[in-house]
């Protein structure tokens, strides 16, 4: 604030007191001000940021946060004179009519106080301006309950008395099935199993008693899958991922700390043991190896082994991480602010936020990745043997499919090899030489076309040259396999080599193949697989030499015979990924790339061919066996059938359907061996000697402050420097009965995981920005009856479970949408969409797809092709787990930080800590759940349980909605959808092609011929349901 | 009413506006979870859409704009600490000697504005007159994934909202079928060094629905669009039918209006299903388009043929349009791989400004060419062998900016005799936003979204500016 002119104030203060006494008279007796929640609020959101705790930007050395500041005398003048509104400069400054004076300034961007804001400030003024801390600092205290209210659960007592002020109260209970499903997928993730359905006497045509409920309660919080569902909000708030995230994104294999969570959580460890064990695990006495894997936790930050990169920086990173995380997990502060700067609204200096780093800044790390990102802990998982023992097990199940596949793929070899010799010629040859259609260049030079199609280069010759060669389709096989490429020397060129270039010596950097049709102008891209030649030069990392090389499009390497004989010719192969069959309208294009970084090195005089042939024929540069074969009349040795049947085997399609199966299935059986032995687990270790640590300026890595010694914070809770030295004090400090954030911030974590949403809406921050709790004094009796009862988490969510407030119905009528609309008051049930993971493993339960196994290495449910390699250009593929491997929850699911799996459509992205769900509501989604593989797949398993029900779609119907729903269908829900199962039923029917297609999905072999149109139908119906707005929503 | 108080005013009643759309448009939950204020002053916006041709690596300012002939004489001399000035090197250079590679490439001045561009880049040259050079950006991150993450999100740490999706959750929806932000990636053969990470078109803490959506080359060019084999397009219909009624039902038994939310939203990815396969279909372009745009356009996937479906999404209202090109990283081998990339990206980025100029699209599209750092003036390996390349330098670089309310045909600010240091008129990647906001019609200073409790802002707290002497 600047001061005005004293003359001005004064006759302006007289007004403002008039009008004061006038508006005070009338006025009805309210309840005194509260500081904390009502003025602090105010003063922190539109004053703080230049008048607040951070002295680099405050203006006129003002501070509104310290009460002797606020309070003191100023030359005369007061901010605040208590009971002194006229006498108080903080209220003259809100009223005033002058622009220059008005606070906050016009052109703050800050929004003016309302009138009710005003207000608060007058009368707190007004009452003596009493001082407090913010309400989360102060240390939670059990609100008192009366005799009467302790027969009943306190938390309805909390949300029954707030109701009531308004006028309001609890909705009547939600249907039976609604409360079941609530609940389980509230503490399983999962829909209610059948045992837990029978589990109910009354089954669900009457909401369970109390004491049924209870015991259902207790049931689901014993299931192993209770663990899992707590371990998915975990790992989003400990950022986990399987990948590094930054640069080659490499891999880590921290996933028995995965483990480790849903084993502490099915264990029911107590949180505040929790909480050391994952900071201070290493510290402990006599540490056992699972509670030093706990320390894991402080190390799923990302990490960047970016080539140029200093790892200190990225040390500095990781220990940043470390600091925000605790922040906002532990303590619901946003610390990251005071990396750079002191905070602007919370009592946290840039000091107190380097004395918090100081903890973790002694870690035996020196900032690097991939493999070297020490410490780590030497880790056999005891849960990998069985992930090993299920995929040995798909092994060998899919063994005798291959070679039943194999034998029946022989007995075609055979049939075709006695076709095959009769209908070719004596002089039949594999490769075909047609004349070029044409042979044009980028740069100049010029072709000459001659005998036996080969290609003369000559006049202009440019440093560097594409040559295009076209071959249109009437002169080509009906289809194509592989091309063949030869470099002739001639005397024409230097010393007679291969090349007019100064050396003699060609360097072939890329080669493209192009499919182009006639009026059309865009063209194909075809994919070669691979290339051999007869000879390429020795070449290690980007140079030039091998002929692979070039099949990217790196013009740093490529082709070159240098080093062999330059007078004699040379033969590259390449083959096509897929064969290729043109139509005859199109032509193929060949582009011969020599963009060498020296260049003049083009190719003097070269020839190509085509071939129909697969395997051998392209892959390597031997005779053609068919070839031989001919000339031998039929005539063969063992050996020459055995290449002739490799090569008739390469083009067996359904034979190589099944082997490609059996290969897939043996190479994840040999990556989860991997798993089973000794694993590399990063982990928390202390070096010997610690670090030195320094307040960083502005946050900036290198620009070294004043030395600082590890501290707790001292606004939260002041402890002793000799108390507060390491990790484990800083965890126990946490968990400390005194600390006022840790069990507040953890009960709304719970609050949230069965409501949707906290008390504190704000889930990450209880500080002054952050939202005042909708039931402060719920949150504080659940707070301290945590820390009261061990920090015994499953205590706390078997209350919330027990409420009335959780059984309520989540039905709302227009006029209590209105008045409610974020449902802050409780009187309904929150109704909110699942999380898409779990979404996802309601689809596999509901259609009993799922494998209930725990724990081991990730696994890979379906995404789509090519979702890795767009992010790195094919360096990496993600192939979908075989057998029943594909069916474990998501909490199991692969997470590559770089592209998260791409049907979890708007999960946590697990980059930093997230602790609230971000759900959202778009096309994207709807799209992801109508035509993911995994989605397809579960209607199809549905649609093969439904069908067997016989030609009653009534009963079907109803069977299919217990699956998805957990109950019956109206009348008009059953009309609908018998309309479409009509409709489905009749294009099925008359196309049974379609409807073979649409059953084979994901590992579900095709319907056969005469079930294919009911089980289409059905699958049609069982997508719809999956879909519904009811299935994939907490109700 | 004076100025201050008709923008306060203004500001609120516009921010009222914008929040009434995204509440309608956005889940109501997650509406509600972070939506604290969106103070939108608008200006009169110049631009109406963005179009950001990234070129992820770092191009060499040295080779392709900042002719520098007075280099020449300092050929395989050490870089004087005066001009070096103690700047960080990457740890891949950091042992070696800084000795000076002067610009490989011969330079020609263009057209009447006569500004300078590498024989690299003839067609750059040819529509020099349309670009405004802006030789003096800089940035203060020297590696790529922090580099690209600032140059895109305006913080080098991952976890912020990128540029576009700020802009599609500033400026909202044009085309009710298609997403705001659209993003295409070149495809290319090699395996890249430079990953291109999601959250550089991510929404950070803004609501997904502001992430930009890749375009692929790919049977799904969205993620799922494509309704499985066997189901035909009217079973699809009929199932969405069933869906919709089912899903009425559950709205009038639940009062919940997500539920409406969701019917609309299903039908929008109908409707997506023949809109996108409309839109990346170039079989409706002429033969003339495809020779504008170059050989390399006829091939889907490629940086040219991603040219020619941008000028297509300006077509449709797209309002961030964010096209990749990947292997800028020329640490080696200058001649042979700067130069590939330059004959990828050329004729098409080019092209594409007389394209969006021919359809009148240039006036109201910004478009904006760069990539996160620049490269340094000394040789990387023997610096006078065909072998060198150039390591990353965040001091200097150059970008290009063309339409949209930026002035054609000039060069703004310039660099030191060694293209080391900016000499004249600094723009920081925070001005660049600053400025691209203000050509939207966003007062970056005012435009904020609430998370943890702070205003976040695409330009970040340290000063920025918008730099108004390139604004027409």
């Amino acid at each position: 604030m600047c001061s005005g002119s004293p003359r001005r104030l004064f006759l302006k203060s007289v007004l403002l007191a008039l009008c004061f006494l006038t508006s005070l008279i009338g006025k009805a007796k309210e309840a005194p001000v509260s500081f904390s929640r009502e003025v602090l609020p105010i003063l922190s959101d539109r004053c703080f940021h230049c008048h607040g705790p951070d002295p680099g930007n405050r203006k006129a050395d003002l501070r509104l946060d310290d009460e002797t500041e606020v309070k003191r005398d100023r030359d005369g003048l007061k901010i605040v004179t208590p009971k002194d509104p006229a006498a108080s400069e903080l209220w003259q400054r809100l009223v005033t009519e002058d622009e220059e004076e008005i606070m906050p300034p016009l052109d703050s961007h800050r929004k003016a106080l309302s009138d009710t804001e005003k207000d608060v400030i007058r009368r707190w003024i007004e009452e003596g301006a009493p001082w407090g801390k913010h309400w989360s600092f102060e240390k939670p205290v059990r609100p008192l309950l009366s005799e009467s209210d302790k027969e009943v659960n306190p938390i309805d007592v909390f949300v029954r008395k707030r109701l009531a002020s308004e006028g309001l109260e609890l909705s009547p209970p939600a249907p039976a099935h609604t409360q079941l499903r609530r609940l389980s997928f509230a503490l399983t993730g999962l829909p209610p199993s059948a045992t837990v359905k029978n589990h109910l006497p009354t089954a669900l045509s009457q909401p369970p008693t109390a004491p049924e409920w209870e015991k259902l309660v207790d049931q689901l919080l014993a299931s192993p899958h209770h663990g899992e569902r707590l371990a998915m909000w975990w790992l989003d708030a400990a950022r986990y991922s399987d990948t590094d995230g930054f640069q080659g994104d490499a891999e880590r294999t921290n996933w028995p700390w995965r483990d480790w969570v849903v084993d502490a959580f099915n264990r029911n460890l107590s949180f505040d043991q929790f909480t050391i064990e994952q900071f201070a695990g290493d510290l402990l006495p006599n540490a056992t190896p699972d509670q030093i894997l706990a320390t894991c936790f402080h190390r799923n930050h990302m990490t960047n082994g970016e080539g140029g990169r200093d790892p200190e920086e990225s040390r500095i990173d990781y220990v940043i991480d470390r600091v925000n995380t605790t922040g906002t997990v532990w303590l619901g502060l946003t610390l990251g602010c005071t990396q750079c700067h002191t905070h602007k609204f919370d009592p946290v200096s840039h000091e107190d936020y380097y004395r918090l780093f100081a903890f973790f800044n002694s870690i035996n790390e020196d900032g690097k990745a991939g493999t070297n990102a020490v410490p780590y802990l030497d880790y056999q998982s005891p849960l990998a043997a069985r992930s090993v023992a299920e995929m040995a097990a798909y092994v060998e199940a899919v063994k005798p499919l291959e070679a039943a596949a194999r034998a029946e793929a022989e007995k075609r070899f055979e049939r075709w090899f006695a076709d095959t010799l009769t209908k070719l010629p004596h002089d039949y040859t594999a490769w075909e030489s047609p004349p070029p259609h044409s042979v044009t260049s980028v740069e100049g030079t010029e072709f000459i076309i001659g005998k036996d199609a080969i290609v003369q280069a000559t006049g202009p010759h440019p440093n560097q040259d594409d040559y295009h060669l076209t071959l249109g389709a009437s002169t080509l096989p009906s289809r194509i396999t592989g091309w063949k490429l030869e470099v002739f020397p001639h005397p024409d060129h230097t010393d007679g080599k291969l090349s007019r270039g100064k050396s003699g010596e060609f360097i072939l950097t890329n080669v493209k193949l192009l499919v182009k049709r006639r009026g059309h102008s865009q063209v194909r891209d075809i994919e070669i697989k691979g290339a051999v030649a007869d000879f390429q030069r020795e070449a290690k990392a980007k140079n030039y030499g091998l002929v692979k090389d070039t099949l990217d499009d790196d013009p740093r390497n490529g082709w070159t015979t240098e080093s062999s004989d330059p007078k004699s010719p040379h033969t590259a192969v390449f083959e096509l990924k897929e064969p290729l069959v043109l139509a005859p309208d199109e032509e193929l294009v060949f582009a011969l790339l020599h963009r060498s970084t020296g260049g003049d090195a083009n190719i003097g005089r070269f020839r190509i061919s085509t071939t129909s042939e697969a395997g051998e024929t392209v892959r390597s540069i031997t005779t053609s066996p068919l070839e031989e074969a001919i000339r031998k009349k039929g005539a063969i040795d063992a050996a020459l059938r055995s290449r002739l049947l490799a090569q008739y085997l390469v083009d067996d399609r359904d034979y190589q359907a099944t082997l490609a199966r059996l290969n897939e299935a043996n190479r994840q059986l040999a990556e989860v061996k991997k798993a089973e032995g000794k694993t590399k687990v990063m982990v928390l270790a202390e070096r010997p000697q610690p670090r030195e640590t320094h307040i960083l300026e502005r946050g900036v890595w290198d620009a070294k402050g004043a030395v600082v010694q590890p501290g707790v914070l001292p606004a939260i809770l002041p402890w002793p420097d000799e108390q507060a030295r390491t990790r484990l004090d800083l965890a126990k400090w946490l968990v400390s009965a005194d600390n006022p954030l840790t069990a507040r911030v953890v009960v709304n974590h719970l609050w949230q995981l069965m409501f949707g949403r906290g008390l504190v809406r704000s889930t990450e921050d209880f500080g002054l920005q952050g939202e005042l709790p909708t039931h402060p004094d719920l949150l504080d009796w659940l707070a301290v009856e945590l820390i009261e009862n061990d920090w015994n988490l499953r205590h706390i969510l078997k209350l919330i479970a027990t409420s009335e407030t959780f059984r309520q119905s989540s039905e709302v009528s227009p006029e209590l949408l209105e008045r409610d609309p974020d449902n802050r008051l409780l009187s309904r049930a929150p109704r909110f969409r699942l999380p898409s993971w779990m979404i996802r493993d309601n689809a596999l339960a509901a259609s009993a797809l799922l494998n209930p196994a725990v724990g081991g290495p990730p696994v890979k449910p379906w995404q789509p092709e090519g979702v890795w390699e767009e992010i790195f250009m094919g360096r990496y593929t993600y192939q979908p787990s075989v057998g029943p491997a594909q069916y474990r929850r998501t909490l199991y699911a692969y997470w590559r930080r770089s592209s998260s799996p791409t049907f979890l459509f708007d999960s946590a992205q697990r980059r930093v800590c997230e602790v609230r769900m971000n759900l959202t509501n778009t096309p994207l989604h709807a799209l992801t759940l109508l035509n993911d593989t995994g989605m397809l797949e579960a209607s199809r398993v549905l649609a093969d349980a439904v069908s067997t029900r016989g030609f009653d779609p009534d009963k079907a119907l109803d069977d299919l909605s217990l699956h998805v729903l957990s109950r019956e269908l109206t009348e008009a829900e059953k009309a609908v959808l018998k309309r479409e199962w009509t409709k489905s039923m009749d294009y099925y029917s008359s196309n049974p092609a379609d409807a073979i297609l649409f059953t084979r999905v994901g590992q579900q072999e095709a319907a056969t011929q005469e079930k294919a149109p009911v089980i289409a139908t059905w699958m049609t119906l069982a997508s719809m349901m999956l879909n519904l707005d009811e299935a994939i929503t907490h109700e | 009413m004076d100025r201050r108080h008709f923008l306060n005013q203004t500001g609120l009643n516009l921010g009222a506006i914008a929040l009434g759309g995204l509440i309608n448009r956005e889940s109501s939950h997650a509406a509600g979870n972070a939506i604290a204020r969106l103070d939108f002053p608008s200006f009169a916006p110049k631009a109406k859409r963005v179009i950001f041709l990234t070129q992820s690596g770092g191009p060499s300012q040295l080779e392709l704009f900042d002719y520098k002939p007075g280099l020449m004489k300092w050929a395989g001399v050490e870089l004087p600490e005066s001009v070096r000035q103690g700047q960080r090197l990457t740890t891949m250079t950091s042992s070696q000697k800084q000795l000076i590679l002067p610009g490989i490439t011969k330079f020609s001045s263009h057209g009447e504005s006569g500004a300078t561009v590498s024989e690299w880049l003839p067609h750059t040259g040819s529509v020099a007159d349309e670009l405004c050079f802006v030789k003096s950006m800089v940035t203060d991150q020297i590696n790529h994934a922090p580099a690209m993450t600032k140059f895109l999100t305006g913080h080098q740490l991952a976890g912020r909202p990128s540029f576009g999706a700020w802009a599609s959750y500033g400026l909202g929806s044009a085309n009710q079928n298609l997403p705001d932000y659209l993003v295409l990636i070149s495809k290319m053969k090699r395996p890249s060094d430079q990953p291109l990470y999601d959250h550089y078109w991510g929404s950070g803490f803004l609501p997904s629905r502001y992430q930009g959506v890749k375009l692929r080359n790919a049977k799904d060019p969205v993620l799922y669009l494509r309704d499985p084999d066997g189901l035909p397009r009217e079973r699809r219909r009929g199932m969405l039918d069933g869906i919709g009624e089912l899903n009425a039902m559950r709205l009038e038994e639940t009062g919940d209006p997500e539920i409406a939310t969701r019917i609309q939203q299903y039908e929008m990815a109908f409707r997506m299903q023949t809109s996108v396969p409309e839109l990346t279909d170039l079989s409706d372009e002429p033969e003339s388009v495809f020779e504008l745009y170059g050989p390399d356009s006829r091939r889907p996937g490629s940086y040219a043929a991603n040219c020619i479906l941008a000028r297509r999404l300006a077509e449709r209202g797209v309002r961030f349009i964010q096209l990749f090109h990947p292997d800028w990283d020329h640490h080696s081998r200058l001649p042979s791989w700067c130069t590939a990339r330059c004959r990828d990206t050329d004729q098409p980025s080019a092209a594409l400004i007389r394209d969006l100029k021919l359809r009148g699209l240039l006036e109201d599209t910004l478009v904006i060419w760069g990539g996160e750092f620049g490269r340094g003036v000394a040789g990387q390996g023997k610096w006078d062998s065909p072998e060198a390349g150039r390591d990353h330098h965040p001091r200097c670089f150059t970008i290009w900016m063309a339409g949209g309310g930026v002035k054609p045909g000039i060069t703004y600010g310039a660099t030191d005799d060694f293209s080391y240091n900016v000499a004249e008129n600094p723009v920081h990647v925070r001005d660049l936003h600053a400025t691209a906001l203000h050509l939207l019609g966003v007062d970056h200073e005012r435009f904020s979204y609430r998370f943890q409790g702070l205003d976040y802002k695409l330009t970040g707290v340290d000063p920025s500016r918008v730099v108004k002497e390139i604004l027409v």
